[in-house]
């Protein structure tokens, strides 16, 4: 457990000391502070448009508002993530320092969790940072807590998903950049796989909207914990680490 | 210590490492010898446990490398041939992240910092960032790493590659130092290190061992055919004629011809002691006999000797080609001593 903590210390310490932690998070609190905004306005628009047609009306926060904006940052950590995962292996395997891990008595396991942490606890904070402004709408308005809570588990649950692809593939690589652009391109086609429409038969529909990423998110943000959706983010999570423990020891191999 | 037995290593149709199989005493510093490609860096890999070798075994401290991993790289120090140092982390930082990934108690982990920075020179580096450091320092904080945790066993790759003069120097001085309590393997494609740290050699090339033996023994055994070196106050084809007609000498190179002064090197046959013969024909012949002396045969000989097909003694001149400079010397198979 020390030598997790070290390696996860060590990658964070890696994530702050270059821009790179500090320009995630400027950005991410940007395009989320955007889309709240955004969200802000239809509601606004919505609410008054009612009032137009009659008496005041009450609007939803939570439909209106809560959910888009959790659509939307699905979104973002897709299009984000893979940029703060790719250093992660492929730049080890660059400078060299790959082979002081390896020689020193961590054991593969250990490695795997040490980065998977580290990347999970810079992720944390990122999510962390948008709770202010969710506490901007708990002071001014009163959505019901619920569906936040269960689309930030959500949310948690898919960027780890897409924290552990992005390790898998940044271990398969030399090239950060090449590690971060094919991680984007896995996600996206995770995404949209189920995009083929409904012309392909309704078996293979199923199939493909059970296997897209973002499927799986609708439902947390609509306040809905079902096991069928955690079930796939985790194995899904499992997947990327054991794909990640597989290219380790296939590299070991082949030099 | 350590103990190598019959480890092959292939990169696909590629033998880096063929058949080989070595044993280092407690306390003993052996140096692997060779040219660029020999397979230096891989046998290390193999016994880091970085690499698994296709066949054979390695055992260090009596726990192989593949079977017991953990147990075995608790023993081992190793500085790759790259010092793996993370460009973020200051050198103290570094040091204590290493200390602490070999599961050194936190209490020990300062103050062995602290003494392995002091062995290697770079305590006024400590808070300097690994990155912003320059070629030799990196080297040292690398070889600081791997002294670090106090190992049974210190695998050095180039250990002096990048050094100054002074600090090549005292980095032998402290590889001398270690091999009291620790065994020691350092690679190195400079001889004169050998000779000079070492107590045995391995030679390799091209994947294999061409020979292990202490330097001592290696230059005494190879020298079959003694070389002379001459210099005297004539020059020209009639001196070379003349040097070559004495009975007994096998050839004449001339290595040195300046202000009227040649110098040779004299080539006898085996058994055959010419000294005699050439000073009586340098004298006869009218010229000034300004040195005659028998030339050791260095270890850079020994290793051009045993690292080519033949050895070429015309072609080329020791000292004139640096070993590991391959492009030079047609490296053919192992030649049987
Ligand atoms: N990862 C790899 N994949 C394929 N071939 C490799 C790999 N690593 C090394 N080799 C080959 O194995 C052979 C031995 O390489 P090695 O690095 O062990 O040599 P070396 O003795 O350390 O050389 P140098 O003096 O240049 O450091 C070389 O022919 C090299 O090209
Ligand atoms: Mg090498």
């Amino acid at each position: 457990m020390s030598n997790i903590l070290a390696l996860a210390q060590k990658e964070l310490r890696a994530y702050f000391v270059s821009p790179m932690a500090y320009a995630l998070f400027g950005f991410f609190a940007l395009l989320f502070g955007w889309f709240f905004v955004a969200s802000m306005n239809v509601m606004l628009q919505f609410s008054m448009g009612q009032f137009g047609q009659g008496g005041p009306q009450v609007v939803n926060i939570n439909e209106f508002m809560i959910r888009p904006l959790f659509g939307n940052t699905a979104v973002i950590l897709l299009m984000m993530l893979p940029f703060l995962t790719a250093r992660a292996y492929a730049e080890e395997k660059r400078s060299g320092t790959i082979e002081l891990l390896l020689t020193s008595p961590l054991s593969d396991f250990q490695i795997i969790m040490g980065k998977f942490l580290g990347a999970m606890t810079l992720y944390g904070i990122m999510l962390a940072i948008t709770l202010i402004h969710i506490g901007i709408l708990f002071w001014y308005g009163d959505p019901e807590w619920g569906p936040i809570v269960s689309g930030y588990l959500g949310l948690l649950l898919m960027g780890s998903s897409f924290i552990s692809v992005g390790l898998a593939i940044s271990s398969m690589t030399k090239n950060q950049m090449v590690a971060g652009l094919s991680t984007f391109a896995v996600l996206l086609l995770f995404w949209i796989i189920n995009w083929v429409g409904d012309a392909s038969g309704s078996t293979t529909q199923t199939v493909l909207s059970y296997l897209s990423i973002l499927e799986h998110f609708d439902d947390f943000s609509k306040g809905v914990i079902d096991t069928t959706h955690v079930t796939y983010y985790v194995s899904f999570i499992a997947f990327g680490l054991f794909l990640t423990a597989k290219s380790l020891d296939t590299a070991r191999w082949n030099g | 210590m350590v103990e190598v037995q019959h480890v092959t290593k292939r990169y696909g149709s590629l033998t880096a490492v063929d058949d080989i199989s070595f044993r280092v005493e407690r306390g003993e510093i052996l140096g692997f010898l060779g040219p660029n490609g020999a397979g230096k860096t891989t046998t290390m890999r193999i016994l880091t446990g970085f690499l698994p070798a296709t066949e054979g075994q390695a055992r260090i401290a009596g726990f192989d490398v593949f079977e017991q991993p953990m147990e075995a790289k608790r023993r081992t120090g190793y500085l790759p041939e790259t010092p793996p140092l993370y460009p973020e982390m200051t050198v103290a930082e570094y040091l204590r992240f290493v200390a602490r990934i070999n599961g050194m108690p936190p209490g020990d982990r300062r103050t062995q910092v602290g003494v392995a920075m002091e062995r290697t020179k770079i305590s006024d580096m400590a808070d300097r960032y690994c990155g912003k450091l320059s070629k030799g320092y990196r080297q040292r904080v690398g070889l600081a790493q791997a002294i670090l945790h106090n190992p049974d066993v210190l695998i050095l790759d180039e250990p002096t590659a990048g050094l100054d003069p002074r600090q090549i120097i005292e980095t032998r001085r402290l590889i001398a130092e270690l091999a009291g309590d620790h065994t020691v393997i350092l690679s190195t494609h400079i001889l004169p290190e050998v000779s000079q740290t070492c107590q045995r050699v391995v030679i390799i090339n091209r994947g294999r061992v061409v020979a292990i033996d202490t330097p001592d023994n290696l230059t005494a055994r190879l020298q079959g055919s003694q070389t002379l070196y001459l210099q005297i106050d004539a020059q020209g084809a009639e001196a070379l004629a003349t040097l070559e007609g004495v009975d007994g000498v096998a050839s004449v190179t001339c290595v040195d011809e300046h202000d009227g002064i040649g110098g040779y090197e004299i080539e006898s046959r085996q058994g055959d002691d010419v000294r005699r013969e050439l000073s009586r024909t340098v004298v006869t012949s009218g010229w000034g006999l300004l040195e005659l002396r028998p030339r050791q045969m260095s270890l850079e000989d020994i290793f051009l000797q045993l690292t080519t097909e033949e050895a070429p003694t015309e072609a080329v001149h020791p000292g004139m080609v640096t070993p590991g400079d391959e492009a030079d010397v047609t490296v053919e198979d192992r030649v049987d001593e």
